[in-house]
């Protein structure tokens, strides 16, 4: 896991090194929210987008660098970082060279009428709360995924961004990767026939071998920020950094970690962000001890209907080898989650899905017709460029709220299959569990006071 | 029916009972007895298929929620939570109230771990019946958050009304805390705005501008 993590990372900040080596290629100038209107026809240093971190940690230092690089071709201006963690805080200022000021409460960062856009990177039980009081005061927002933990978040995300007209990307980066586009154009134009199922694979959840006992927070941690919106309980290690991910309600597994990114593409090259399951079945196995409870191995079958098509997530699924052994040497592929995508003509193959995407070589050497199906495309195909983009023109970005949110759905309802031990029947137009009162129940967990939506 | 018909058939129910009660103390002791192995192999299977244990096991296991052992006790609350998952269940209406009234019992329990786990059970399967003894524990210091939260998630006016009726007693800073579920309910609380974008805790790091 440490490896993939590092991973992600590099991702990131590869990426930041390509943006600072690519200074000749001319890019959108941004016009920040706050003059919108205004007529200008230089740009300069107080018309470039404020930006703020939320979270500096793991990815959120990845995210840190991509602004640090942008911002070093005047591009943005980094003005603000916040952790709950005073260790990763101080990190942070220091590698913005004590530039930006730092916060241990992002309610702070709201205030700041000059912050123009939040990143947020802080683990996902606070991910709705956060996007949504950003929106709420003003702030365009890109979120790491899984966009939300619960039903009624992910709604109050994408009604939050509708009502103030704020730019959300959620962090699913894949969609904007180039061989996701080129998997995307494949699939859309027909080549693979009318597609019956996608099947997921991803190695397992990890399991907490080692439990501890519970104990005293470390002192340059704020605990009652970090569980924020979760019921207080006492602090115990193997909660954070990282591993929150392996706890159905900070995090929820490899299904909400890489669901979030694979099944993400799923949705979108079956153009179906606007669609859901119409029932949910999930067969798994969860660990036996310690305090992480996501499932180590599972199967979740999701149907949908009109068109009918069927997603299955599975842990660990088939792995389909990549095809170039020499390019998985060369760049490092992760083989060990993708997807399979069967088409009544073709079944394509597409590796990974989140900072790497790859398919199979006939989609990639695919030229559309004229006249042939266009599919989105991220300028670059970087995804926060896309968010930038989105952010300028108004239109919507490639992982827009309600993308996030349709994709975090398929997840939270994944593992609630799983909690309640039975099939779950959804009605997609409403959102919503049906014929089964105790599980619809659980669409919702009741935030503590005062870290609500 | 005659008189013997039925004096027969009550017979019968009783022994039923009995049996069936037995049956239950056997299941119930067993699964404790399990719950309560060091052994991973042993307490793992057992707290994971505690769901069709039922209401019986309910008390038994928050009692092993005090365990000294972590791993045990933890166990314990994950096999509470197997067996109100499985009483929740479509058309289970006989399991979920046994399983409810039991939770409800528990909101009187002596450990406030117990306690607070209770409430949360019951924001999933509770209905009507639980709502005041839910509601007590909103004077309740120890866990009234909980209570809070857990009221929160069960339907109808009831709960509702249970929230409203807090508000004229509790301490002036949790009825700010009751005035956001009321909200999220969809109820008006004036006199209390929300505090969600207050900021309250401040950083020790400095930035190099602002020293």
């Amino acid at each position: 896991m440490t490896t993939n993590r590092i991973h992600r990372r590099g991702f990131l900040q590869r990426s930041g090194a390509a943006v600072l080596g690519a200074s000749t290629i001319a890019l959108p100038q941004i016009l920040p929210a706050r003059v919108l209107g205004a007529a200008f026809t230089q740009p300069t240093p107080k018309d470039r987008l404020n930006i703020a971190h939320i979270g500096v940690g793991g990815m959120g230092n990845g995210h840190l660098g991509y602004m640090l690089a942008r911002q070093s071709r005047g591009e943005v201006n980094v003005v603000a970082v916040c952790d709950v963690d005073e260790k990763r805080l101080g990190a942070a200022v220091k590698s913005t060279g004590g530039k930006a000021t730092p916060y241990r409460d992002y309610r702070y960062i709201l205030e700041r009428k000059d912050v123009d856009a939040v990143v947020i990177a802080t683990p996902d039980h606070w991910h709705a709360c956060q996007t949504v009081h950003a929106c709420q005061t003003g702030k365009h927002v890109y979120v790491e995924k899984p966009a939300c933990c619960t039903i009624e978040e992910g709604k109050a995300m994408i009604r939050a961004a509708h009502e103030n007209k704020m730019c959300v990307q959620v962090g699913s980066q894949g969609r904007s990767q180039r061989e996701a586009f080129l998997a995307h154009q494949y699939i859309a134009n027909g080549m693979i026939g009318k597609v019956h199922t996608v099947k997921c694979w991803h190695y397992a959840t990890p399991s907490d071998d080692s439990p501890v006992a519970d104990s005293e927070p470390p002192a340059e941690l704020d605990w009652d920020l970090w569980l924020g919106p979760l019921p207080w309980r006492p602090y115990n290690a193997r909660y954070l950094h990282g591993v929150f991910r392996w706890l159905l309600e900070s995090g929820g597994g490899q299904i909400r970690d890489r669901g979030a990114h694979v099944m993400s593409n799923a949705l979108h090259f079956m153009n179906a962000d606007h669609t859901g399951p119409v029932s949910i079945e999930t067969k798994g196995r969860i660990p036996t001890r310690g305090l992480w409870d996501s499932a180590i191995e599972m199967e979740v079958v999701y149907q949908f209907r009109s068109p009918d098509w069927t997603l299955i997530w599975a842990q660990p699924g088939e792995m389909v080898p990549y095809f170039d052994r020499d390019r998985v040497k060369r760049e490092g592929i992760r083989e060990s989650y993708g997807a399979v995508y069967h088409g009544d003509k073709d079944k394509p193959v597409v590796w990974v899905g989140d900072g790497q995407v790859y398919t199979e070589k006939k989609a990639v050497d695919f030229q559309k017709p004229a006249g042939g199906v266009d599919v989105p495309k991220s300028p670059r195909f970087d995804h926060h460029e896309d968010w930038f983009e989105g952010i300028k023109t108004g239109r919507k970005t490639i992982m827009n709220v309600e993308g996030g949110v349709a994709t975090a759905f398929l997840c939270v309802l994944g593992n609630l299959s799983l909690i309640v031990n039975r099939k779950l029947a959804w009605d997609p137009v409403r959102q919503e569990i049906i014929g089964d009162e105790a599980a619809r129940r659980l669409m919702s967990r009741p935030q503590r006071f005062p870290y609500v939506l | 029916m005659n008189k013997e018909t039925s004096i027969t058939a009550t017979a019968i129910a009783l022994a039923a009972t009995t049996v069936s009660t037995a049956a239950d103390a056997v299941a119930v002791n067993d699964l404790v007895a399990k719950i309560k192995s060091t052994d991973d192999a042993v307490r793992g299977p057992a707290w994971q298929g505690a769901g069709p244990v039922g209401a019986p096991a309910v008390a038994p296991l928050a009692d092993v929620m005090s365990d000294v052992n972590f791993e045990i006790a933890r166990s314990a609350k994950r096999a509470i939570e197997k067996i109100v998952r499985h009483a929740g269940r479509p058309g289970a209406i006989g399991e979920r109230k046994a399983v409810a009234g039991e939770l409800t019992r528990l909101l009187r329990h002596a450990n406030a771990n117990v306690r607070r786990h209770a409430v949360w059970m019951l924001s999933e399967i509770g209905d009507d019946d639980a709502v005041a003894p839910m509601a007590e524990l909103l004077s309740d210091s120890d866990v009234r958050e909980d209570a809070r939260c857990a009221l929160t998630r069960v339907p109808g006016a009831k709960a509702a009304g249970a929230l409203k009726q807090a508000m004229a007693t509790a301490p002036e800073e949790f009825k700010y805390a009751l005035a956001e579920s009321l909200r999220a309910r969809g109820e008006e609380a004036p006199g209390y705005p929300s505090r969600k974008l207050v900021p309250t805790k401040q950083t020790k790091v400095k930035s190099q501008d602002k020293p």
